[in-house]
């Protein structure tokens, strides 16, 4: 009877569709819905890279001065409006729906599309506070691409990288150059799995030291630079329990032992 | 042709934010540098005058990151890295020494 109860009341509390008919034109920038279910498809069949882990997306800001809060989604389609559900956190899990893979939905935010940037969010539990684990990285990589949630400013952009990059090329690649944000501004990354323990080069953080102002505007690290920076997602000889720590701007230094 | 191989080439360097050249810090003396370089205390002004200019990145926050190389032999290089705040005061230091796996230069 209590789990009765208890299944009305999650069936209650659970978004349901509403019919609608859309007559606005998608913006070409928009996330499809049918990409990021398959990301969630990709994360269930490479879910050995993070076995643990369990897999959110994660809204941050593009653009300066975009409010990232009362943030609001919708699975929109030609006659469905599929409410979901955005944590305090700006992460959410996207809900599968039948309706909305036909209709070919987008996935769209009560913000200008360009204005943030998204990510997959895999994250292993009981991981030592300030640190990530590389295999949880790997798998945002793939999801992320396969999701088709990295955002450049331009559709032409947008569309030869999509046809000159595959998850795989740009994860398994030195030169893929998938961007990782940290929580907080870093001064340096570390790398340690065993006795192994090594410090990122200076090249792997900031998005390479190499943005111009001029350029910024085109990454979708232009307001996170100070937390930016690439893993060595690719490079086999760091197992995927490598944890990487991170030194913070804001913390004192600490003594780093390679 | 050429037109959509150029394109392709500015997409790849921008959907990846990487302009793929990595311009090296200025190299320096390493016994010399961490003489003289007192976090809390050091500042671009007496950086610039005791090691001329380097790679820099500038942050919002006006945080700047300075990178300084010292030679470490076989065309590897230690990397001396400082973070300077708003006033241009060094704030932390850290030092990353050449591993086996860096490639040469």
């Amino acid at each position: 009877m209590a789990s009765a109860q208890q299944a009305q009341t999650q069936a209650s509390a659970e978004p349901k569709p509403q019919t609608v008919t859309v007559t606005s034109t998608r913006d070409p920038v928009d996330k499809s819905y049918r990409k990021m279910i398959r990301g969630m498809e990709r994360f269930e069949r490479e879910h050995a890279l993070a076995p643990q882990a369990t897999l959110r997306f994660h809204l941050l800001p593009r653009t300066p001065g975009v409010n990232m809060h009362g943030i609001t989604l919708r699975a929109l389609g030609d006659h469905i409006a599929l409410p979901i559900p955005v944590a305090d956190d700006n992460t959410f899990t996207l809900p599968r729906n039948e309706q909305a893979l036909r209709e070919d939905a987008a996935v769209i935010a009560n913000r200008k599309t360009t204005s943030m940037t998204w990510r997959a969010q895999v994250i292993t539990p009981g991981l030592p506070p300030g640190t990530r684990r590389l295999g949880d990285l790997r798998l945002e990589c793939l999801v992320g691409m396969e999701a088709g949630l990295v955002s450049n400013s331009s559709p032409l952009f947008g569309w030869i990288s999509n046809a000159l990059t595959t998850p795989e090329q740009v994860c398994n690649s030195p030169d893929g150059n998938f961007l990782f944000f940290s929580e907080r501004p870093i001064f340096s990354v570390i790398l340690r799995a065993g006795e192994r323990s090594e410090i990122l080069p200076f090249r792997m953080l900031y998005a390479g030291g190499e943005q111009t102002r001029e350029m910024l505007p085109f990454c979708d690290c232009q307001v996170l630079l100070d937390r930016t920076y690439y893993a060595p997602i690719w490079d086999r000889s760091w197992p995927d329990d490598t944890l990487v720590s991170f030194e913070y701007m804001d913390e004192p230094s600490a003594e780093v032992k390679p | 042709m050429k037109r959509l191989l150029a394109l392709s080439a500015m997409a790849l360097a921008l959907g990846g934010c990487a302009t793929g050249s990595n311009e090296p810090g200025k190299i320096v003396a390493e016994d010399r540098f961490a003489q003289l370089v007192v976090p809390g205390r050091t500042t671009r002004a007496e950086l610039l005058a005791a090691f001329g200019p380097t790679k820099t990145v500038g942050f919002d926050s006006g945080m700047e990151a300075w990178l300084y190389e010292a030679d470490a032999g076989g065309g590897h290089h230690t990397e001396l890295v400082l973070l300077l705040d708003r006033a241009g005061t060094v704030q932390k230091m850290r030092r990353r020494p050449a591993y086996p796996t860096d490639k040469p230069r």
